[in-house]
């Protein structure tokens, strides 16, 4: 017993020795990352990092799923949209090139061509051409996973040469728009990906850490859990200027006082989704910047149609009238946002300034509920929201208050997604009365919106306030179809359409959150674009 | 009971309680209503990809098949594959099971070599100030929330010292200056078997605040407990005799007192051990520590029934390894104890 435990003290002792030995020693390099933690980033570029450490951090609140080009549906397009490019650019002043120089179609649009880019490297080294987009867009197709279906009015695709193809729709569509899309639409290199395997074998490669991109970034290093680091890459076509950053990190901080932490100290450059009541103190802080731009995120709450009371036109408008919309904006989103103009965020084709809509009005609500046989309400309904989320929780309350006055009392039961999801599938008169749910776009048209939530469905997937309307369906078909061609046509369609909408109110439509992001003041050049959903554009970063 | 034999009995043991575990938690998780289905396509599926989901998970069996399946395939040594992050579980809980692991290591070295020989004098100087401040010490650490101590270290060691980090495992530049060569996942091992010293160091530094703040519930348990057996052994009569022997002190407090004092509280670090693997997930959140905990949190959270599952695995197996360790130490140290 003795002789193991002094044993044991003497390996404890070496260790102590060894280890203090190294502290004293490896001075230089911890105690510049030590003053970089603190300290400003401006004053130690000169004394701490060597050469080759010319990076830029961004703190992501949540971890990656897949890194799979033609199905990732989720947030590792945070990674995606660096390392790959996809034929044309969205920017809310209208779509720019990228992979694709120019683009045109025929009368109808249902023939697109597209002009590529000459001169264009993969990361494996081998050129872009025509074949390589052609092999992409049928290899998403052929997976049908995730966001595959955006493809689905495409009916063959021609390469015309090496750097001129050609899609064939079945019917119009804005083809440009939908090969800007932030999911499903990266060009990879074939020539490498075919000879991996098949389509899983492929997918295996990519989740391993790889990539076939054309992006300013490649990955490096992988970890899905912890940071995914990003290294320059040297042979990208829009050349790279002294100022930019050789390498890019994805840091994952599930903890968002400790990423304002972080980026106040310039550990990390540039993050999101900060506390909204901090937000003020950091616009004072000299050390970091805040940056607020419209989402095109809109928090909705669902009516289910098929129930009473709410089968009633005439309750439904009533109780639009009873929310405290620009309430609801400053309280919940501390002025973070705007209040919706109908069911189509601002900024995006479809947002009409001028729209009609409900307004924050009491007696016109009482009114309402008396003309339809409920003059002091009198009825109990039941609103589900997603657990977890505060400003749905907060929303819910002011919901319940405001419509307490009405007589009417609610029953708010926050609930994990999935299951609140199945329930509202479920059989209708069983359901919930009102779901709270956001919506955000695959890639920023109308159709998307109106489509998933208000197109008659015979089996319920996310028209989840069961709104069954032919006029509508016909006005929104149509003006999809014309998006491309005649898009002056295709807003007047849209137009009518969320009219019909705002009278026959299926569902409240509350606000339009904006990002909001706060960065390093040793970073500049940061501009964010909507069209792709939390996405760092590394390479238009410069340091300050 | 033989020794051998005693160890081979109590293994045999845990595999049925294992066993048991995961027959619970796996009814117990799929009955809960909740679309794993939905969960796997991520947001806005269509309805065909819903389909195809729930045929790939085997949603449509009976349930009973499904346990099979899991069963069968938990043979094979396949943990499945996490409904939520995509990987396989084995894969996502080895990571994660390491990054706890060193944590807890250290946490519990730290609360041991100072639990302990602050329980032998507080013991030894009953009622002096010594005593009395250490068990201040000992209720605080117990009572006092970690994730408010763990956010006062911050504050002290990182904002106005700076002579800490504020969270992770280790320095982004640090690690991509010094790319360390993970093998067993325990980064101060890795870094010293690959001669990274660079990262060693960091690791070290990054390591302190967080063992600190989660060693503070085993050290306050271990002080008092030790204290209190110390208290109880040191009036018998054998002790009585060893100073009528005239035996130094030092001998008499760690080698006969020690000894006999030191059973309950091996149990509860041993105890501990297994309780902090999981329930450090707040220590975890406020230091970005890549642990069990927030992945076991995330898995509940979006009933991720693999996830879950294989948590519950870990789990139960860490508390019942660690509850045979810490009796076939007793027994070792303390031989009026039988098998």
């Amino acid at each position: 017993m003795r002789k193991e435990l002094s044993l044991f003290i003497l390996a404890i002792a070496i260790f102590g020795v060894v280890a203090s030995g190294c502290i004293s020693g490896e001075n230089t390099s911890t105690t510049q990352t030590q003053t970089q933690t603190q300290s400003t980033m401006a004053s130690s570029t000169s004394k701490s990092e060597k050469t080759t450490t010319n990076v830029v951090i961004y703190g992501y609140g949540s971890e990656m799923i897949t890194l799979d080009p033609s199905t990732e549906f989720s947030n590792s397009i945070v990674v995606l949209a660096n390392v790959y490019e996809c034929l044309v650019k969205y920017t809310p002043e209208g779509l720019k090139p990228w992979l694709a120089t120019s683009w045109e179609s025929n009368e109808n649009g249902t023939v697109w061509t597209f002009h590529l880019r000459k001169g264009v490297k993969f990361h494996t080294g081998n050129t872009m051409t025509a074949e390589d987009v052609k092999w992409s867009v049928e290899r998403t197709i052929r997976m049908g996973l995730g966001p595959a279906f955006i493809w689905d009015p495409v009916k063959k695709i021609e390469v015309v040469d090496n750097y001129t193809i050609k899609f064939y729709l079945k019917y119009p569509a804005n083809l440009p728009l939908i090969a800007s899309s932030a999911y499903g639409a990266y060009i990879m290199d074939s020539k490498y990906l075919s000879k991996i395997g098949d389509d899983k074998a492929i997918a295996k490669w990519f989740n391993e850490g790889h990539d076939a991109g054309t992006g300013p970034y490649m990955i490096d290093k992988y970890n899905p859990k912890t940071e995914i680091v990003l290294k320059k890459f040297n042979d990208y076509w829009g050349g790279w200027s002294d100022d930019q950053f050789d390498l890019a990190v994805i840091k994952i901080v599930p903890d968002a006082s400790l990423r304002e932490q972080m980026v106040t100290s310039g550990e990390i450059q540039i993050t999101r989704d900060l506390p909204l009541d901090d937000i003020p103190k950091l616009k004072d802080n000299p050390n970091v910047k805040v940056d607020k731009t419209p989402s095109y995120q809109e928090l909705y709450a669902f009516f289910n149609t098929k129930k009473k009371p709410l089968n009633n036109k005439l309750v439904r408008q009533a109780l639009s009238y009873a929310v405290p919309y620009k309430d609801i904006v400053d309280y919940v989103l501390h002025g973070y946002g705007e209040v919706a103009k109908g069911p189509i965020p601002k900024g995006m084709l479809g947002y009409f300034e001028d729209m009609k809509t409900y307004t924050y009005n009491i007696d016109k609500a009482k009114q309402l509920l008396a003309q339809a046989g409920y003059p002091n309400g009198g009825f109990k309904l039941v609103l589900t929201y997603t657990q977890g989320d505060q400003a749905e929780a907060k929303v819910a309350e002011i919901i319940k208050a405001e419509w307490k006055k009405l007589g009417i009392d609610v029953e708010i039961r926050p609930m994990n997604w999935e299951q609140q999801w199945a329930l509202a599938k479920s059989d209708p008169t069983k359901a919930q009365d009102i779901l709270m749910m956001y919506w955000w776009p695959t890639y920023p048209t109308p159709y998307d919106f109106l489509f998933n939530m208000f197109h008659c469905e015979k089996e319920i997937n996310f028209n989840l306030c069961y709104y069954c309307n032919d006029e509508f369906d016909k006005a929104i078909d149509e003006a999809v179809t014309l998006e491309g061609i005649n898009p002056e046509k295709a807003a007047d369609l849209y137009k009518k359409a969320e009219q019909m909408l705002i009278e026959d109110a299926p569902a409240i439509f509350f606000y339009n959150p904006d990002d909001v992001y706060v960065y390093h003041k040793s970073i500049t050049g940061f501009k964010d674009n909507p069209g792709y959903p939390q996405v760092v554009f590394f390479y238009e970063l410069h340091k300050a | 009971m033989k020794f051998r034999e005693y160890v081979i009995y109590r293994l045999v043991l845990a595999v049925f309680v294992i066993i048991g575990v995961v027959t619970v938690v796996f009814f117990i998780s799929r009955v809960i209503p909740s679309d794993p289905a939905a969960l796997w396509v991520g947001a806005h599926p269509t309805p065909e990809a819903i389909e195809k989901a729930r045929e790939q998970l085997h949603l449509n069996d009976p349930l009973l098949k499904q346990f099979g399946y899991y069963l069968w395939s938990l043979l094979h040594g396949d943990l499945g594959v996490s409904i939520r992050t995509h990987n396989p579980v084995a894969a996502d809980l080895k990571s994660a099971f390491t990054a706890t692991f060193e944590l807890i290591l250290v946490a519990e070295f730290l609360a041991i070599i100072v639990g302990i020989p602050l329980g032998v004098y507080s013991a030894v100087k009953k009622d002096s100030w010594l005593d009395n401040l250490s068990r201040i010490f000992a209720i605080s650490g117990v009572s006092l929330p970690a994730f408010w101590f763990g956010i006062v270290l911050q504050l002290i060691f990182f904002k106005h010292l700076g002579l800490l980090p504020l969270a992770g495992r280790v320095g982004t530049v640090v690690m991509l200056e010094h790319p360390l060569h993970v093998i067993t996942g325990f980064y101060l091992l890795d870094s010293l078997i690959t001669g990274n010293f660079p990262v060693f160091v960091d690791a070290l530094k990054h390591l302190i605040l967080p063992a600190v703040t989660l060693a503070m519930y085993p050290v306050g348990l271990i002080t008092r407990q030790v204290r209190s057996m110390m208290i109880e052994v040191l009036n018998e009569n054998y002790i009585r005799t060893a100073w009528a022997y005239g035996l130094p002190p030092k001998k008499i407090y760690f080698k006969y007192a020690l000894k006999n004092a030191i059973a309950p509280a091996l149990i509860t670090v041993g105890l501990s051990f297994a309780y902090t693997l999981i329930g450090a997930f707040l220590v975890e959140l406020i230091f970005n520590w890549p642990g069990l905990g927030r992945y076991a949190a995330y898995a509940i959270m979006s009933m991720d029934y693999p996830a879950v599952l294989g948590v519950t695995i870990i789990a139960a197996t860490a508390y019942v390894f660690i509850n045979l360790i810490v009796d076939l130490i007793q027994v070792r140290l303390d031989p009026r104890i039988k098998l």
